[in-house]
């Protein structure tokens, strides 16, 4: 399959920090300004002057805490560190690393005792039971995702800032994300962008080295991969994505690109099968007047500010 | 003569200039009150600028991603907070946007020329976007009126709305109904961030090379103001613009900021233009007529279709290979 690429950025080294298809690649300059200007206009409307992120370390987090320092000051920010016993140390390092260049505040919550509480440890039952102990890795995950979850809208408070998303548009759509997990938040900057469009942005706005090129991973395990877990790569998932979705392709005009027809299929699958994820769910019409359905406000109005 | 020193003063704008100041505001959504004050203020500044025409973006005075808010923010043409900011344009044109609602109680998204301190003429937006990240038909009734106007700028004015433009229709009607400056006030999301394009903003691109032709197919002054802020997801880009009759950018404002710009027009440049390049003389309104009011017919299945091959559907001019079954009541014209 023939993949034209845009030229990519270097690294210090001089080769590319990583492969970027040239229908992906967007004008950072005009991005960085939307995105500025969305972060200022989203914390104004809701009257606050201050986010929160949870940062992991890897390149989604890392990129939104450089954005929001950018649009309202690093002294305004929050990074939480919520790493889990098993978590990588290096994701830990390059998330410190992060805060101290960003010149933001930033604490560490473990949430071991959180999920291990829940689970069990060591053959000792938690609050879910004997049963707990032979919770699956995907079980866990989810758990912790949604512990974290609960430790950012705690700070929310006490920091007094909004949650900001950081999720990806490629995570998204293929529903690799944990529902009201990780894609809880206030509002997402970066939830339009494909990963390889993350990686765009991430070096332009001078996201370190190690944190772009490091291979993206849920860390629900040691080691593990989302391209391994997911079977393809980040750029020919994304430019699959962007022709079904953003350009309308059918899976028949698809394969006669190049891409392979199995996979094609598989996402149009992932796509379909997440779609829940990705909407408010449905309440059962009874009354004259429902949210969402036929009681229409813009989420930010006159009065809705915290005063 | 009564009129004489008008129609003088008329003339000697040949020779002078117009200033135009372009409002690329960011509305605050739904605050009506907040925005009115804006709008006094910027008119204020243009004034002093030495401005003759102040131009605002489309919703100015209420923002764009109103939904059900709409009919809060509305405004009667008797509205006195719209005569108070026709009240503001004395020895001055500006052209407002918001939500009128008529005395049959629709909403229309309204562009008003205020001039020497009265609303002078109103354009009600006809073609609402519904499709995509839009979705204005739910909230609002299109208007169905179309007119070029006189205004004390010694131009005849037409006004539109955003989507207006991306109908060919307009531009050509209201020049041919005599409009020299052609008036687009938008709120145009912006999207698309391919590298590709001219600024890096697909949006932008398109609304410039539209801005452009308009002008050069009816040799008339285009002004384009569009906002800047956010409403929810959106972003609006700005990059309001002022082009000449022949179809050159005389001004570009920048994508995103919020400002007042002002630019100097020369007025002889449509007669210049409209002698040198006589496009508008040579349109064929009549044969136009003629030809639609034949393609209204054929689509509506009231004519036999000349062009079209034997068994083509109205308003199609192909014929599907392997007829489909007609439901009741589709009879195909003979």
């Amino acid at each position: 399959m023939s993949t034209g690429a845009a030229a990519a950025p270097l690294g210090a080294d001089g080769q590319p920090l990583f492969e970027l298809p040239a229908e992906l690649a967007i004008d950072t300059g005009v991005a960085r300004r939307v995105i500025r200007e969305f972060i200022r206009a989203q914390l104004r409307q809701a009257g606050f002057e201050r986010a929160v992120v949870g940062l992991s370390g890897g390149i989604d987090s890392g990129l939104v805490a450089y954005l929001v320092a950018e649009a309202i000051g690093a002294e305004r920010l929050l990074c939480v560190l919520m790493p889990y016993r098993t978590s990588s140390p290096a994701s830990r390092a390059d998330a410190e690393d992060a805060v101290r260049r960003l010149g933001c505040a930033s604490e560490v919550v473990e949430i071991s005792a959180m999920v291990d509480g829940f689970f069990g440890l060591e053959g000792a039952p938690g609050a879910a039971g004997r049963e707990g102990l032979e919770a699956s890795p995907h079980r866990r995950g989810n758990f912790a995702a949604r512990m974290r979850m609960t430790v950012l809208y705690d700070r929310s408070v006490t920091w007094g800032g909004l949650v900001v998303g950081t999720g990806n548009k490629t995570e998204s759509l293929v529903g690799y994300t944990t529902l009201f997990g990780d894609s809880a938040c206030a509002f997402n900057p970066i939830g339009d962008l494909y990963k390889s469009q993350v990686r765009q942005l991430a070096a332009a706005v001078g996201v370190p080295e190690t944190i772009i090129r490091k291979a993206p991973s849920a860390d629900l395990w040691p080691g593990q991969t989302d391209e391994a877990d997911a079977g393809v790569s980040y750029p020919v998932l994304d430019r699959l994505l962007h022709w079904r979705i953003d350009k309308r392709r059918s899976g028949e005009e698809l394969a006669a690109m190049g891409f392979d027809p199995a996979l094609v299929e598989r996402v149009e699958r992932m796509v379909a099968g997440s779609e829940f994820k990705r909407q408010v769910p449905p309440v059962a019409k009874l009354g004259p007047r429902t949210a969402g359905v036929d009681y229409l406000y813009p989420r930010r109005r006159p009065g809705s500010a915290r005063g | 003569m009564r009129a004489g020193a008008g129609r003088l003063n008329r003339y000697a704008r040949g020779v002078q200039s117009i200033r135009i100041a372009l409002a690329q505001t960011a509305p605050r959504l739904g605050q009506l009150d907040a925005n009115l004050a804006r709008h006094h203020e910027l008119i204020g500044e243009a004034r002093a600028a030495g401005a003759d025409l102040v131009v605002f973006p489309e919703l100015g005075l209420t923002g764009y991603q109103l939904q059900d808010l709409a009919a809060d923010v509305a405004m009667r043409l008797d509205d006195p907070r719209l005569a108070r900011l026709a009240g503001a344009t004395r020895d001055l044109s500006a052209v407002v946007s918001f939500v009128e609602e008529s005395a049959d109680h629709r909403l229309f998204i309204a562009a008003a020329l205020l001039e020497d301190g009265e609303v002078r003429h109103v354009h009600r937006k006809i073609h609402l976007p519904t499709y995509g990240l839009f979705d204005e038909r739910r909230f609002f009734a299109a208007g169905d009126m179309l007119r070029a106007v006189p205004s004390r700028l010694g131009l005849g004015v037409g006004l539109a709305v955003c989507e207006d433009f991306f109908h060919l229709s307009v531009a050509q009607l209201l020049a041919l109904d005599g409009a020299q400056l052609l008036v687009n006030v938008s709120s145009s999301p912006g999207r698309d961030l391919a590298a590709t394009h001219e600024v890096g903003l697909g949006t932008a691109s398109s609304w410039w090379t539209l801005m452009r032709t308009y002008a050069q197919l009816t040799t008339s002054f285009v002004v384009f103001c569009n906002r800047v802020g956010n409403d929810e997801s959106i972003s609006f880009w700005g990059g309001s613009e002022v082009v000449a009759p022949n179809g050159e950018t005389l001004f570009r404002a920048p994508l995103f900021d919020e400002g007042l710009f002002t630019v100097d027009v020369s007025p002889g440049d449509v007669r210049r233009e409209r002698i040198a390049v006589p496009l508008l003389r040579d349109e064929r309104p009549e044969l136009q007529l003629r030809e639609l009011a034949r393609v209204v017919a054929e689509r509506a299945g009231l004519g036999h279709d000349t062009t079209a091959e034997s068994g083509a559907e109205p308003g199609l001019d192909v014929a599907p290979d392997d007829p489909p079954h007609e439901p009741i009541g589709f009879r195909k014209a003979r």
